[in-house]
């Protein structure tokens, strides 16, 4: 369950406090329930997934998180470039207490990942479909009770498209999952609810297509 | 299963420990030559130099003993002071994670830092035996006493200075500029004690100069160290600034991985 509470977030510039991007954000996350946010470019939606993660803080108000959240997968952070993939995982796996296992989640990932001898080169050296690859890689091989998304499911080739699309479905049967993605279709798949952040206000919908929707009329006017 | 908070943390200093060791000896060609080998060349040249103008001994004791020892010293305040002080923006991919916090990342550079410290002082230590140097200390005790205190004013100072050149950066280039001479007014070039009063009280302000002259002692009874030497200005230096620095921590944790 993951509860926020009169959300505000704004962003220090260079110039002094800017817009406010959230403005009294309020929703309720019941466990496994998959949850996909919508809206335009620059309403918040990536904001608010980190803050839901707890990587960014509001402002005002506050999260409150009983239960265990991923990182937010798929924003380009938390690979050390001078580090290879490998040690790269060996720290997650540290971080998230599983000290004991970690030669079978290494090989896990280094399995899904398929980036061949790349897994004992430096991260800097990658590609950023090769560190997409890991970063997906990585947050699959922990448990968590609710994955949170940006865009991840756009990453790689095709073949790795689909790859991730099979694990990420699996993955939304059995947790609670809470995505952005510009993808109707994607979102569909995956999501049963959705959350419509417009005007740094959310607006929950138990049905991802009546959000899909008004999302779209607003975008007629 | 939720983790107890402290099992978090220990989780999370080990593996920034184990990430951080590999970054610092590892990251480059022979990273870890160049950790050894920078405190050996400036000793390798002031030794050059001092014994190019016959100096013999300096205050009682054998000149390439109180070069190295106090060498030494300075580098355990430094390198931890700067490292410790650069850690957050260093490690700042890695707040992705939320089970990082900056504190750890600072926390855990000191720690690293005074490890490879101690294994580099003894290896200088030991080339230096080679040569015929008299390093076995007189009073072990009290080098040790000396050096950790080193260590511990490198971790106040670096803990206070990441704080502060992380919310204000400009705050970073004036600690760096007043980083500069502290190599020449710590002593390490020339005994504190030859310098005539009022200025010696001033250059005393600094702990370092105390913790440079409190290892020299320690190493040869007969060294005529700096009369107002000091063990506790050191000690009591390192714990207001330890403290403050943990305060300010508490304090901003939030604001710092605040974007």
């Amino acid at each position: 369950m993951i509860i926020a509470r009169d959300v505000h977030k704004r962003y220090l510039t260079d110039h002094g406090p800017g817009r406010w991007v959230l403005q009294g954000v309020n929703f309720t996350i019941p466990p496994k329930l998959n949850v996909g946010l919508i809206g335009a470019n620059g309403a918040g939606k990536s904001t608010l997934l980190q803050i839901v993660a707890g990587v960014d803080h509001p402002n005002k108000g506050s999260v409150e998180r009983q239960c265990k959240v991923s990182w937010p997968m798929g924003f380009g952070g938390g690979l050390q470039g001078s580090l290879t993939g490998r040690q790269n995982s060996k720290f997650v796996c540290r971080i998230h207490g599983h000290e004991d296992d970690i030669p079978d989640r290494l090989a896990f990932i280094q399995d899904f990942a398929e980036i061949g001898e790349a897994f004992d080169h430096p991260v800097k050296s990658y590609s950023s479909g090769m560190k997409a690859r890991l970063q997906f890689a990585m947050s699959l091989a922990f448990d968590f009770d609710v994955y949170i998304s940006d865009e991840v499911t756009s990453v790689g080739d095709a073949a790795f498209r689909n790859k991730a699309a099979a694990a990420f479905k699996n993955l939304a049967d059995k947790a609670g999952l809470i995505m952005v993605a510009h993808g109707e279709a994607t979102l569909k798949q995956f999501c049963s609810a959705g959350i419509w952040i417009h005007d740094g206000k959310a607006h929950w919908f138990d049905q991802i297509d009546d959000a899909l929707k008004a999302y779209k009329d607003t975008l007629k006017k | 299963m939720v983790r107890s908070a402290s099992a978090i943390t220990l989780a999370v200093w080990k593996a920034l420990f184990l990430r951080e060791a590999v970054g610092r000896l590892f990251s480059g060609r022979a990273t870890w030559f160049w950790l050894l080998a920078e405190p050996m060349f400036h000793v390798a040249y002031l030794v050059f130099i001092f014994t190019g103008i016959r100096v013999r001994n300096i205050g009682g004791i054998d000149t390439t003993i109180w070069i190295m020892v106090g060498m030494l010293a300075y580098f355990m305040f430094n390198r931890t002071g700067t490292q410790v002080k650069n850690a957050i923006s260093a490690n700042q991919a890695l707040f992705a994670y939320r089970q990082v916090k900056p504190v750890d990342t600072v926390l855990v550079r000191g720690a690293l830092e005074g490890f490879l410290m101690i294994i580099i002082t003894s290896i200088l230590l030991m080339c230096a035996a080679l040569f015929n140097h008299p390093v076995a200390p007189s009073n072990p005790l009290a080098v040790l006493e000396a050096f950790f205190g080193m260590w511990l004013v490198g971790l106040g100072f670096g803990l206070v200075t990441s704080i502060f050149s992380e919310l204000i950066p400009e705050l970073g280039r004036v600690i760096n500029l007043i980083m500069m001479p502290l190599y020449m007014i710590s002593g390490v070039m020339f005994p504190i004690a030859t310098v005539p009063q009022p200025y010696r009280d001033w250059l005393l302000l600094n702990p370092v100069a105390h913790g440079l002259e409190a290892a020299r002692l320690g190493f040869a009874d007969n060294y005529h160290a700096v009369p107002e030497l000091s063990i506790a200005y050191i000690y009591s230096f390192a714990l207001v600034s330890i403290f403050l620095g943990l305060a300010l921590h508490r304090r901003f944790a939030q604001r710092l991985t605040t974007k």
